[in-house]
């Protein structure tokens, strides 16, 4: 039992390391459009989403049931299982971080559990019809393109109300409405990513029998600990990946970057009310192209936007062979908590490589600028 | 078929209240700036009385965007 207890807090610990690295990864969906335009300046919009971030947190528990109930069946749901999907989310993640690509925290996670609990358990303990299909794969594909639509009409409706303004007002005006925009797309996030870690720690609650499989909701010290962790996460913010989001899809003006902020918010909270695991990436990323493409289809930088397509294509695949391989090697020392704790230091070496060598290179970038 | 695999209600819905708030929003936002906007240009022009009736359908369509955040999220924290 106490080799259990042991194991259900290291599963605990990185599950919110996960969401220290969902919040950092992500940061750039919620605040790249507020940066790219002007409307804030970076860190003030890191600080002010990495807040409502935590707020959001609270609204909701809608998705966290979906994660915990629908996806794989919590009662035969093991820790060891739970552990590896998460160690292969946050290696997609800083994967990913460290090439620069946009792809999905939440489908990195669900990809990774899925993976991991059917070489521990089996196909009968994933409901792939109804859970992964129905409610992840079908949303995941809806929402990109709703968000598109969304705000490319929002984009041609603005644009046709205020075409006979000055631009220095429309310009203005927009760039507060970015501050409100971009404050509900950072509340949206935080109700729909925070839970996600939320609906795992539930299933290793279930897992370990703090909670009952017919009702794993998260207690509050779940919600508040996942809702600090995505805040502290989406503070230490991602700049390279708010460079892919903000400039390199495409230049926006202001009304663009409201029309986008608004679309993604729009969709994000509509799902998280459904109960739909959504992925911000992939939602704002939608209407981020969206409003550029109603306003000249050429100004969108179409490679990097099939770069982003294609990260999206791989990550519940490439997390969900990285959930069984991680899941495979953990068990191979035994059902104890020894191959978490192996596990967790390889992981965080991993990372500790990654971080340093991003840190190297961008040293080696600065030396040139200033050389030349 | 797929209504046996996804909540069709809950899709559908999530469609169209998206479109409705996102377009609503940001439609009565547009509003509110070209009410401002206007507002100011005609005060500067010495019509007051047109510059009043432009202040008033800014200030209400920026009340109108800001009721829809709050009923959204109230909303949402209700289920």
């Amino acid at each position: 039992m106490e080799g259990d207890l042991l194991t259900v807090a290291i599963v605990v610990g990185v599950a919110l390391i996960f969401d220290f690295t969902n919040g950092f990864h992500d940061t750039a969906n919620v605040v790249a459009t507020s940066v790219s335009t002007r409307a804030m300046a970076p860190r003030l919009a890191v600080g002010y989403a990495a807040i409502l971030n935590f707020v959001g947190a609270f609204i909701s528990l809608e998705v966290a049931a979906t994660v915990a109930e629908d996806v794989v069946n919590p009662s035969s749901v093991g820790l060891l299982a739970v552990f590896g999907g998460l160690v292969a989310a946050i290696a997609w993640n800083l994967i990913t971080w460290y090439f620069g690509l946009p792809s999905s925290s939440s489908h990195a996670l669900i990809g990774g559990i899925v993976g991991a609990v059917f070489v521990a358990e089996g196909p009968d303990a994933i409901f792939f019809k109804n859970g992964v299909l129905g409610e992840v794969m079908i949303p995941a594909l809806v929402a990109p393109t709703l968000a598109f639509v969304v705000a490319g009409l929002s984009i041609v409706v603005i644009y046709r109300i205020v075409g006979r303004l000055r631009p220095g007002s429309v310009t203005a005006g927009f760039r507060a409405g970015q501050v409100m925009s971009g404050g509900l797309l950072a509340l949206a996030h935080g109700t729909n990513d925070a839970q996600k870690t939320m609906g795992v720690i539930a299933l290793a609650l279930v897992a370990h029998g703090n909670l009952p499989a017919s009702d794993p909701t998260p207690p509050t010290w779940v919600v508040v600990s996942a809702a600090t962790a995505i805040a502290l996460g989406t503070y230490a913010g991602g700049w390279r990946i708010i460079k892919t989001m903000g400039s390199r899809i495409h230049k926006m003006d202001s009304a663009q970057g409201f029309a986008a902020q608004g679309a993604g918010a729009a969709v994000i909270l509509v799902s998280s009310h459904a109960g739909f695991p959504l992925s911000t990436t992939h939602t704002i990323s939608g209407a981020v192209i969206g409003s550029g493409a109603a306003k000249r289809l050429s100004a969108v930088r179409w490679g990097v936007a099939g770069n982003i397509v294609a990260a999206w294509v791989l990550t519940l695949p490439a997390a969900a062979g990285m959930g069984a391989l991680t899941y495979a090697v953990t068990r191979v020392f035994g059902t104890g908590a020894a191959g978490p704790v192996i596990v967790s230091v390889l992981i965080l070496a991993g990372g500790a490589l990654l971080f340093a060598k991003r840190a190297q290179q961008a040293r080696a970038t600065a030396t040139r600028a200033v050389e030349a | 078929m797929i209504g046996a695999i996804v909540d069709g209600g809950a899709l559908v819905e999530v469609v169209w209240v998206s479109l409705a708030c996102g377009l609503g929003v940001t439609a009565a936002y547009a509003v509110a700036i070209v009410g401002g906007s206007r507002a100011v240009e005609l005060r500067r022009d010495g019509r007051a009385a047109e510059a009043t009736v432009f202040a008033v359908v800014g200030l209400l369509a920026l009340l109108a965007v800001l009721a829809a955040i709050v009923v959204g999220i109230v909303v949402l924290s209700d289920k």
